[in-house]
């Protein structure tokens, strides 16, 4: 009865119905980039393809579900069942991967306005 | 007095005097102020992807979602930077998937490049069919820039290798087969040998046999753009060809309801290398 539609999830691997053909906004992917994309050489706007977000918001979906399980493992490492902030922290300094993330999880931002150089506030020192 | 007085307040509120440039003062504070709605995914969305991998007993800390919420935009910022990096290198305007994919692989990501690939590939072929029924011939195509109408069957020559790749029984086939991977749900990654005619694909995965060949680190010499609108064309670009026949083929690859049969001739395409 129920047939296979665009719409059905099928598209974003079949995982959930109710999100539509992607899990994340790409309004708010494409933003995203083009901040952190800067300008072009000559002072133009850095252009980014509809495709480009496509590809985040599934990137994206993966990178949750890792950075989420690994954390998990922390959780059930302390034997506990909430997940918590420390436990992404420990998962981020667990991998190597997710070394750029250091900063977001150990001092937070919540305020500040850290943009486009993501690996230059080395010279912060101990803030806070 | 007044004349002189107001052009300085309005330019620049640095006169301390009335409420009226406090008001000036902090409009023009605004802008490099990033509001949270941009600056981050969705909670929710973020949240649902979470309790996706996580078992049922599994609680959520808010502190912890924020965070994740966080880590995603920095991740987002991360790869954007190599792929902007790449595209500044060889002065190049516009950021592709193909960049952000190999930006990714090039920053430890290489395990998401392969899925990352099929899901591309389903949302270009999916896009190309929507596109083909849906739009009037000649409407222009707003995503990626103007590609779409570079010439898909020419750029597709090197890759095919022989002529024979321009046959329409070969077109014929390949949409079908990429009709039943899309509807067939996951495609899995077959570790079956490379595909020898890798020209084409040069990313995709091939629909022929299910072997997802992956030439990583991807080479700078080969046209990505081109490549691109070889698929991007998908099934409009080879609906002319096909006549009746691709009818029954992606009809039986199981509900595809939303999938106008081709022979129809819904859609024609004015390309100068429509099969006659």
């Amino acid at each position: 009865m129920r047939q296979a539609r665009p719409y059905s999830g099928i598209f974003c691997g079949g995982v959930s119905a109710r999100t539509g053909p992607h899990a994340l906004p790409l309004a708010r992917i494409k933003k995203i980039m083009k901040r952190s994309a800067g300008e072009t050489a000559d002072g133009g706007a850095r252009m980014i393809s509809g495709e480009a977000p496509v590809v985040f918001s599934k990137a994206c979906e993966l990178f949750v579900a890792e950075l989420t399980r690994r954390a998990w493992a922390a959780t059930l490492d302390g034997k506990r069942r909430t997940v918590h902030r420390e436990d992404v922290a420990t998962a981020v300094h667990n991998t190597d991967l997710f070394d750029f993330l250091v900063d977001v999880v150990t001092a937070d931002t919540a305020g500040g306005d850290d943009d486009v150089h993501d690996d230059d506030n080395v010279g912060d020192g101990a803030l806070g | 007095m007044d004349s002189s007085f107001l052009p300085a307040g309005a330019e620049s509120g640095s006169v301390v005097s009335g409420g009226a440039n406090n008001g000036a003062a902090a409009q023009q504070q605004a802008p490099p102020l990033i509001r949270e709605q941009d600056r981050l995914m969705p909670i929710a969305n973020v949240i649902r992807i979470m309790r996706r991998v996580l078992p049922a007993h599994a609680k959520i800390s808010d502190d912890a979602k924020e965070t994740i919420q966080e880590c995603v935009s920095e991740y987002i910022s991360f790869i954007t930077g190599e792929a902007n990096e790449r595209c500044q290198r060889e002065q190049r305007k516009t950021i592709t998937a193909e960049d952000v994919l190999w930006a990714m692989s090039r920053l430890g990501f290489d395990d998401y490049v392969e899925p990352l690939s099929v899901y591309l590939h389903r949302y270009r072929d999916f896009e190309g069919e929507a596109r083909g029924v849906g739009l009037a011939p000649g409407a222009a195509p707003s995503r990626g820039g103007d590609h779409h109408h570079h010439h898909p069957l020419k750029s597709r020559g090197p890759g095919g290798g022989s002529g024979a790749a321009m046959l329409p029984h070969h077109h014929h086939h390949h949409d079908m087969q990429m009709h039943a991977a899309m509807y067939g749900g996951t495609v899995p990654p077959a570790p079956g040998p490379p595909h020898h005619g890798h020209g084409h694909g040069f990313l995709m995965p091939h629909p022929q046999g299910g072997s997802h060949y992956l030439p990583y680190p991807y080479e700078p010499t080969y046209g990505g753009e081109h490549a691109m609108a070889a698929y991007y064309g998908g099934a409009a670009a080879y609906a002319p060809g096909n006549g009746g026949g691709s009818g029954d083929g992606s009809g039986s690859s199981g509900g595809s309801a939303s999938h106008t049969p081709q022979g129809s001739g819904g859609f024609e395409h004015p390309h100068p290398f429509a099969y006659k």
